[in-house]
């Protein structure tokens, strides 16, 4: 296991480096120029010379071709240095330490309710297959997985924060504290916080629950008609042990697998989202600094992304080995 | 095995997650504070920084020796508040404040009545001003700086115009004086090469340090230092040739050239001297070293608000300065009317609206279809009202003089000719803009006494000035073609256009007219990145665009004159160029006036640009706000602008 995990770890780093590499190409390629940008001021009184543009840009390193900048910011990199941003006065380190916290909140929560209410949803749907019930909750979850969450987040606010201003169920329209956040206690705080979260979580959550119960639903369909849930029942095991104590773990195989593939997406956050709830989080940096052509700022993010997706995957590669005895890595 | 990919992002992510795996530390909160040691700070290692390098050396004579020399004549230092007051004397208000709150601005007799009465300023007493009120506002996007020498965007602007120091302003009208806030008196010399400044004793930054002429001397030096990534504001002041400060409080700017844009020159930000001395020297980018990165978050202010707290894509606090306007324990200038004003981030118009509605934010911009079908309700009324105005913001296309398309101005002739200009405005912009012929607006003082006459939409004219112009479908193809050195070229052009619904309306309304008249166009909505970088380096057919106004004409001559900056259709009319030149060199303000008419009437003959309207300002307010008045550039960013704002 040991030797195994080794060998991954090695083969992750040459990973990461190509990832990078390409990534930076890739960036660098693209049309567009961070310093024209700000050029675009609509103001003609405030304009930018060229001489100081092309200033700038020997400053900011935009004159070296793209492999050699690449070679710079590993470096750098290895120096545990980030650079700094573009397009904000300020070091990308700091840019994404402010923004992981708001976004966590955000994903963990809808990650964790997702799994909380998807889970007896599946198994509810799986037992009672075919009734009347189970056809309802199963078409609302396919509606809910089509309906784009921009659509809801709007009508959650119109409901939410305008029609139901002033009584007890208000939530806040936008934003993750109140202006008098610093003067509250500690519960006063995390009340705070969760009423501002309410709207975005929900919006964050109910996709992924509709499709981690259908997903849930699905597998288990397969996994009953398997000759050994007929063993099982043979044997005279009642309905609710044959549905948790065999069908079901076997379902969590494929389960644990999408908890490693979840992490990237945990810190990337929803562009659209954050957004509309002034939520300041990493999807909104990262749509920005490309929008920007903010190089250091777009490397650091997809860095912190891929590192993510690798180590998801080799957790998901672990987790599978615990759960599923016929895994093993020698 | 299928994802939920309902999340845009993840198109993005493809590329990482499609590859393999692997583990390492990433950059988390432990990070956040540490700092660029030397590598990827801008600016080479070990070069050494020289405080105002791109200044030309100069020994400036002593004060006695320009005394001798120079006749000085006084220039105006003003209290932008006195004199809007006295302006306000000549307006009565044409409905009283109760009914202007109850009135529905649904036409513009009505906009009218409302402004005039919600326009009253405060007794200069204070008498009913509510002190302790804050108020709320927003910022389309995050801010990027506190610092006022590298400030580029308009969010910044706007927390600069409370919280920065400066000698100068301009009004309303956008007239430039000494700001009496700041300056005791204010002497241009007869030949206009000297400006003369004597500064307040009485001015001190937010940390108890006084300001004074040195940080002045100070900041066009920071801002001459090639080291300094200043993005705007070294334009015009690299027009100045020295700065001298004569003792604690006097000034003289020297000029380069006597022109009637000197005063623009004078007019920069200002940097306390003490705070940033040593620190430039030692990292000239002002951002990337632990003491700046602090001097961020907690800058020293000049301006009557200072910096509260600045949470990062969240919102921006300021609160009044009481050093500001306290002296010794006696007032020395106007209390600023607002203990504490918010700028809250909301990115998204319709959260923005959203906000506006319910109270969240005391004021916002409108889009005009946000004037036009969401704000005509109850649920806007109830806590606000909403006024317009003038801008002299204008739309233009403009057409790349460089293509065989449009080198010929029968050409662009005929392209004005072949806009519906009426159904842009009627039905595109709502009825909200006017139609403009030019890049001043006919507000302006230096609008064209005889203004041309607008090229009318008549497709007819539009197809004999082509047939004229040798575009003739030689090929019965149905699209126009010329031969061009030998090859038959069709009359097939793209127009960039950035991604905003409205725009593209109007370009696809040109698309439909040309395509009647045999010349196809390809209407491409573009990323505001790639679409600069085409027009700078001038890879496209045509553009549309718009510009706001500068402060002065001026600042026309780097988009029309010969070979200049942003001149990227290549335009180029020499009798155009020897205007501006004259421009600069006109004291007298009425023929200033005739020089910059008579460009205007040149352009409009040329066509470079088919321009398209004018587009005024929207703005909801919340009824408890009073004061508010519209520049040419919106209701916030003159003197004195928020300033003149307040609660009773």
């Amino acid at each position: 296991m040991i030797h195994y995990l080794v060998r991954r770890m090695l083969l992750a780093l040459l990973t990461l480096a190509l990832i990078t590499f390409l990534a930076y190409g890739l960036i660098r390629a693209m049309p567009g120029d961070p310093l024209l940008l700000k050029m675009q001021a609509m103001n003609p009184g405030e304009e930018m010379r060229l001489e100081d543009v092309e200033r700038m840009r020997e400053m900011f390193g935009l004159n070296d071709d793209w492999y050699v900048a690449y070679f710079k910011w590993l470096g750098n990199l290895l120096r545990g240095d980030l650079g700094n941003s573009l397009s904000q006065h300020a070091s990308v380190a700091s840019l994404i330490g402010q923004r992981i916290g708001p976004t966590l909140l955000l994903t963990m929560s809808s990650l964790f309710l997702s799994y909380l209410l998807a889970i007896p949803l599946g198994l509810y749907a799986t037992a009672r297959n075919g009734k009347f019930d189970e056809r309802f909750i199963s078409t609302t979850l396919y509606m809910l997985y089509s309906l784009p969450s921009f659509v809801a987040a709007l009508a959650l606010q119109v409901m939410f924060a305008i029609k139901l201003n002033g009584t007890a169920f208000e939530l806040p329209l936008f934003g993750m504290t109140s202006d008098n956040f610093d003067q509250m206690s500690f519960g006063g705080k995390f009340v705070d916080l969760f009423r501002h979260s309410i709207l975005p979580v929900t919006c964050f959550t109910y996709g992924t629950l509709a499709f981690y119960s259908r997903f849930i639903r699905a597998n288990m369909q397969e996994t009953i008609r398997q000759d050994y849930i007929r063993t099982a029942r043979a044997k005279g095991a009642g309905p609710k042990r044959v549905l948790f104590h065999h069908a079901f773990r076997n379902t969590l195989i494929p389960l644990v697998t999408m908890i490693g593939l979840e992490l990237p997406v945990l810190l990337s956050g929803s562009v659209i989202l954050e957004q509309i709830f002034s939520w300041p989080g990493m999807g909104n940096l990262f749509f920005e600094s490309i929008r920007q052509r903010d190089y250091p700022t777009i490397m650091g993010l997809l860095l912190v992304f891929s590192v993510l997706t690798l180590i998801g995957q080799l957790l998901a590669d672990i987790l599978y080995a615990i759960v599923d005895p016929r895994v093993s890595y020698h | 095995m299928s994802f939920p990919y309902r999340r845009p992002l993840h198109w993005i992510l493809l590329l990482t997650i499609l590859l393999p795996l692997g583990t390492m530390s990433g950059c988390g909160r432990s990070e956040s504070r540490k700092q660029a040691p030397e590598a990827a700070a801008p600016g080479k290692e070990g070069e050494k920084v020289v405080l105002g390098d791109m200044i030309e050396p100069f020994t400036p004579p002593s004060l006695e020796e320009l005394e001798k020399e120079v006749v000085w004549l006084d220039s105006p230092v003003v209290d932008a508040m006195e004199e809007l007051r006295k302006v306000k004397e000549s307006e009565p208000a044409l409905v009283s404040v109760e009914e202007a709150l109850k009135m529905r601005n649904d036409s513009p007799e009505a906009n009218k009545k409302i402004l005039s009465a919600l326009s009253v300023l405060a007794p200069p007493d204070g008498q009913g001003v509510n002190y302790d009120a804050q108020i709320n506002r927003s910022f389309p996007m995050d801010l990027v700086t506190t610092n006022p020498i590298l400030y580029s965007s308009v969010s910044e602007s706007e927390l600069l115009s409370l919280t920065s120091f400066g000698l100068f302003g301009f009004d309303w009208e956008m007239i430039p004086f000494a700001s009496a806030d700041s300056v005791v008196s204010w002497q241009t010399s007869e030949d206009r090469m000297y400006d003369k400044v004597v500064m307040r004793k009485d001015l001190v930054w937010s940390d108890g340090k006084p300001i004074t002429a040195h940080d002045v001397v100070f900041s066009f030096k920071a801002i001459m230092t090639s080291q300094v990534p200043v993005p705007a504001v070294r334009t015009g002041t690299d027009e100045l040739k020295w700065i001298e400060a004569y003792d604690d409080y006097t000034l003289v700017f020297f000029h380069k050239n006597a022109e009637a844009t000197n005063v623009w020159n004078l007019n920069f930000p200002i940097l306390p001297k003490h705070v940033y001395d040593k620190s430039l020297l030692e990292d000239p980018t002002l951002t990337t070293s632990e003491y700046h990165a602090n001097i961020e978050k907690n800058p020293v202010a000049g301006g009557p608000y200072e910096l509260a707290s600045w949470s990062r894509g969240q919102e921006v606090v300021v609160r009044r300065r009481e050093s500001y306007y306290m002296n010794d324990g006696e007032q020395v200038r106007n209390k600023p009317y607002f203990k504490l004003v918010r700028f809250r981030v909301i990115e998204d118009a319709n959260t923005r609206l959203l906000a506006l509605k319910s109270a969240r934010i005391d004021e916002s911009e409108l889009e005009a279809e946000q004037w036009q079908t969401q704000t005509a309700g109850n649920d806007f009324y109830r806590n606000n009202t909403k006024v317009s105005g003038p801008g002299w913001t204008y739309f233009y296309i403009g057409w790349n003089l460089d293509t065989p398309y449009f080198s010929d101005v029968r050409v662009r002739r005929a392209m004005a000719h072949a806009m519906n200009y009426d159904e842009m405005i009627n039905d595109l912009c709502f009825g909200l803009h006017s139609r403009c012929a030019g890049m001043f607006h006919p507000d302006s003082w230096m609008y064209p006494e005889n203004p041309p006459k607008f090229i009318e939409y008549n497709l007819d004219k539009a197809e004999d000035l082509l047939d004229e112009a040798g575009w003739a479908d030689s090929d019965g193809d149905g699209i126009r073609d010329k031969e061009i050195n030998g090859r038959v070229v069709p009359f097939e052009f793209t127009l960039m256009v950035s991604q905003k619904p409205d725009r593209i309306a109007i370009c696809n309304l040109l698309r439909e007219n040309l395509e009647s008249i045999g010349i196809t166009c390809n209407v491409q909505p573009i990323e505001a990145a790639v679409f600069q970088q085409r027009v700078h380096e001038k890879k496209f057919q045509a553009e549309m665009a718009g510009w706001g106004t500068g402060t002065d004409p001026y600042t026309n001559e780097n988009i029309f004159a010969t070979g200049e900056e942003r001149n990227y259709g290549s335009y180029s009319n020499p009798k155009v160029d020897e205007l501006f030149k004259a421009g600069m060199k006109e004291f007298d303000s009425e023929k200033r006036a005739e020089i910059y008419g008579e460009i205007f009437n040149i352009i409009y003959e040329d066509q470079p640009y088919l321009f398209l309207y004018n587009r005024n300002f929207f703005y909801g307010f919340n009824k408890g706000l009073r004061g508010y008045r519209f520049s040419p550039r919106g209701p916030f960013t003159y003197s004195p602008g928020f300033s003149s704002i307040w609660m009773p």
